[in-house]
């Protein structure tokens, strides 16, 4: 056998015997499909207001609605798996803090408050414990650098929908160029 | 003998419990392949994008097999395919981006061809359907212009490998030939290359009988039809989200059709990088057809463009005459007069004829 993925006997069994397994296994996971891969639903919430305060929406749409959420979410569960902890624990402490300072959760802030709530955190001048060690400011350089990845990469990683940020920047995508065609 | 004995033993447990998971399994897999996608692939959530997208589309009551066929029936790649799959699944890493190989991709075609026998006809009828040997072969076009990775952006765009594992030399001196001859009959623009299946889409409602008059205001304007293939970042995007086209004659901006449909032919008929008109294999009307669609001319399957003056000429005919008989590329192949590119003056100057 010469194809161009090879595929051994041994290799072969045990893909099948872990078939016919999983095939029984998936009942197991058969509920309702939960919407997000990582974030729990509120987390979710809190994540698009931060990426809209990141990328506040104009006459374009903003972080939230260009699917940077969804990016990182998606993210969490592959590429930057290792970010998982800090991504709990700091939304969490966003909650908390926003909780402490203003009584009431993030998303719920008016925007003034919620952009005055992140420069505190972009200048590291977080009080509550979990911010220690300069968590505030590391976590808050996080999101943006995500966020950003995500508005301005390619959709097929789960942000840009439908390639706003190529259309409000006018780029051509995918990008029209022909072949260098000579002339017969 | 106590080895033999041992063997015997493992034998007669064996084979019944090899009997009893394989029944269970034959039950299962029944039950699997005619249950509601809902219950059986779309529990994956691996999938469950794939699955939600295709209930909102036309192919919405179809059952996955109908394109897919069985877990087993493509063989060893399905079967490691879902594999792969489920070892991801237990792992805990979420392998959303499941894609179909190139095999795959024709193997699924070979499924649309069963029931859109019409288009496959037209298709196979025009340029479209040329084949690997077509393209990657063409001594002249191979002297002229070296192979590169880049002319798998417009034919050739599900290929898994690279330029250099399908052809060999990679030079301008040739003689060329495959290194896997099984690609040489492939297409290299298959169906999906211009359509994707899991598409939010817009089923067309049931009209009005009793009131005629109101059906042109209950249909609903789709996009999802066509979308292109982008190789470099393996996905569809829809004929409404590609750009349409700028195009320059000399500093004049040309008036190109806004229609999603051409958007997705420029993709490949495209200009130089500069977007300077006739350039490279750019076609786009100027001139008296300026501002048209690609397909007001040009059938989007066989590409047969033989019919269609008589859906506007001779009514708008500014000359009297018939004008499939004019002196144009439609008539005779070597006329000057170009007919994407066909002027008034080409014919008259200064008000009278040439
Ligand atoms: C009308 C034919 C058709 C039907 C029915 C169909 N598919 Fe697909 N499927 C395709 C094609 C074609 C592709 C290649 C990508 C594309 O065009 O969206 C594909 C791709 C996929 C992929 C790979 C991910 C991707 O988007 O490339 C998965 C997973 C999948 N299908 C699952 C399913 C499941 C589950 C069902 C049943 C609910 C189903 N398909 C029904 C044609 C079909
Ligand atoms: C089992 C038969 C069947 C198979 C297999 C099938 N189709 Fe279809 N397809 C249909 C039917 C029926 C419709 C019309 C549905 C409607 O408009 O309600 C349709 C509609 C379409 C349309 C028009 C979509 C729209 O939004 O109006 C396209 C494009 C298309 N099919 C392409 C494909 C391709 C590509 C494949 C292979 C991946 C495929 N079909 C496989 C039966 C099939
Ligand atoms: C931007 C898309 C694009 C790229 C890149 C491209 N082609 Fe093509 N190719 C086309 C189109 C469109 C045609 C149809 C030509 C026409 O008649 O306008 C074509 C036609 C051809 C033909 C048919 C004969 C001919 O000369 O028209 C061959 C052979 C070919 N291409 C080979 C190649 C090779 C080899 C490369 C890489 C060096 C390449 N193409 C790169 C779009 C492309
Ligand atoms: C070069 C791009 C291209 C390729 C390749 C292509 N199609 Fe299409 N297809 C189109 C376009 C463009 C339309 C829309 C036509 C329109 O709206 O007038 C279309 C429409 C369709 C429709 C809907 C027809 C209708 O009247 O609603 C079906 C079904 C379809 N294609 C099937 C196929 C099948 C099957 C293949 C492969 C044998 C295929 N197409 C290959 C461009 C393509
Ligand atoms: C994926 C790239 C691609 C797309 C998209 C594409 N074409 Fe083509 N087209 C080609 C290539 C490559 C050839 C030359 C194939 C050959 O060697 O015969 C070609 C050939 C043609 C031809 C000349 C051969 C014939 O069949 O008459 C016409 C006309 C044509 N295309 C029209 C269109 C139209 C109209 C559209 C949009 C609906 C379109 N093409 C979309 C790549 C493309
Ligand atoms: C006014 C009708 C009309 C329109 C609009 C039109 N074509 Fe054509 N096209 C023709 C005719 C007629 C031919 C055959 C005669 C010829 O080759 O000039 C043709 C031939 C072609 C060919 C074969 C190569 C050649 O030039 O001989 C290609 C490729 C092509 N057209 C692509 C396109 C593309 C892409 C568009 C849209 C950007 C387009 N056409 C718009 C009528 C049209
Ligand atoms: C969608 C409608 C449409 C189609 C299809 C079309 N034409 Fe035209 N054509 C026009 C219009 C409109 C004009 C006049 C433009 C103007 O007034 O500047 C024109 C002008 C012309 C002229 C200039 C002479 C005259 O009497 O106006 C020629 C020659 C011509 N077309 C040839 C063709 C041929 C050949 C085809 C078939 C391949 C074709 N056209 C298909 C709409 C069309
Ligand atoms: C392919 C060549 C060609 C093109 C392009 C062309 N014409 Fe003509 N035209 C002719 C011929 C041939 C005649 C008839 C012989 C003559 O009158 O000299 C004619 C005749 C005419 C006539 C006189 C008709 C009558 O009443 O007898 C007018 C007016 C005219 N053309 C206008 C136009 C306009 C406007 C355009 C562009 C939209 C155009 N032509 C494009 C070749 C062309």
């Amino acid at each position: 056998m010469d194809l161009p993925d090879k595929l051994s006997r041994r290799r072969f069994m045990r893909l099948a015997a872990l078939s016919a397994g999983g095939i029984y296994l998936f009942s197991r996971c058969a509920g309702p499909t939960a919407e997000w891969r990582f974030f729990t639903s509120s987390e979710a919430r809190l994540m698009d207001a931060l990426a809209d305060q990141i990328i506040p929406p104009d006459e374009w749409p903003g972080g939230g609605e260009s699917g940077v959420t969804n990016f990182i979410d998606k993210q969490l569960t592959g590429p930057f798996l290792r970010f998982q902890s800090e991504y709990r624990k700091g939304l969490k402490g966003i909650q908390d803090s926003s909780e402490t300072l203003y009584h009431q959760r993030f998303e719920n802030l008016n925007w003034k408050e919620q952009t005055s709530f992140l420069e505190l955190m972009e200048a590291g001048k977080m009080n509550e414990p979990v911010w220690a060690d300069g968590f505030d400011l590391k976590f808050f350089g996080l999101i943006r650098d995500h966020s950003m990845q995500s508005y301005y990469g390619s959709s097929r990683h789960g942000g840009n929908r439908d390639n706003i940020s190529y259309k409000m920047l006018k780029l051509d995508y995918p990008f029209i160029v022909g072949q260098n065609r000579y002339k017969s | 003998m106590a080895g033999k004995s041992i063997l015997h033993k493992i034998l007669i447990l064996a084979i019944p419990l090899f009997l009893i998971v394989s029944i269970g399994f034959g039950l299962f897999y029944g039950y699997w392949n005619s249950a509601s996608p809902k219950k059986t692939c779309a529990s994956c959530h691996e999938i469950s994008a794939s699955v939600e997208m295709i209930t909102q589309s036309a192919h919405r009551n179809l059952a996955c097999k109908e394109c897919h066929g069985t877990a087993l029936s493509n063989g060893v790649n399905s079967l490691r395919e879902k594999g792969m799959m489920i070892i991801n699944h237990i792992k805990g890493v979420a392998d959303e981006d499941v894609k179909l190989n190139e095999v795959q991709i024709l193997g699924v075609m070979d499924n649309c061809t069963r029931c859109h026998k019409t288009e496959q006809a037209r298709w196979l009828s025009g340029g479209h359907s040329a084949r690997y040997q077509d393209i990657f072969l063409n001594a002249k076009h191979n002297k002229t212009e070296q192979l590169n990775f880049d002319c798998l952006r417009c034919h050739g765009m599900f290929a898994d490998m690279s330029i250099g594992n399908i052809v060999e030399p990679l030079d301008t001196t040739g003689p060329w030939k495959f290194k896997i001859n099984s690609v040489s009959a492939r297409p290299v623009i298959p169906c999906l290359a211009c359509h994707q299946i899991h598409l939010a889409g817009m089923p067309q409602p049931r009209p009005d009988y009793s009131n005629p008059q109101n059906l042109f205001y209950g249909r609903i304007t789709s996009n999802s039809l066509v979308s292109f293939y982008t190789r470099h970042d393996k996905i569809h995007v829809s004929a409404g989200n590609l750009p349409i086209l700028k195009l320059w004659e000399g500093v004049r901006l040309v008036k190109v059709s806004s229609d999603p449909i051409m958007r997705n032919c420029i993709q490949c008929h495209a200009p130089n990088a500069g977007h300077q008109a006739g350039t490279s294999d750019d076609r786009t009307p100027r001139g008296v057809h300026e501002g048209f669609s690609c397909i007001t001319c040009h059938d989007p399957h066989s590409n047969n463009a033989r019919q269609s003056c008589n859906k506007c000429h001779p009514a708008i005919s500014h000359c009297k005459i018939d004008v499939k008989t004019m002196n144009t590329s439609f008539l005779n192949r070597s006329s000057p007069n170009n007919i994407h590119w066909l002027s008034c003056t080409d014919c008259h100057k200064g008000g009278r004829r040439k």
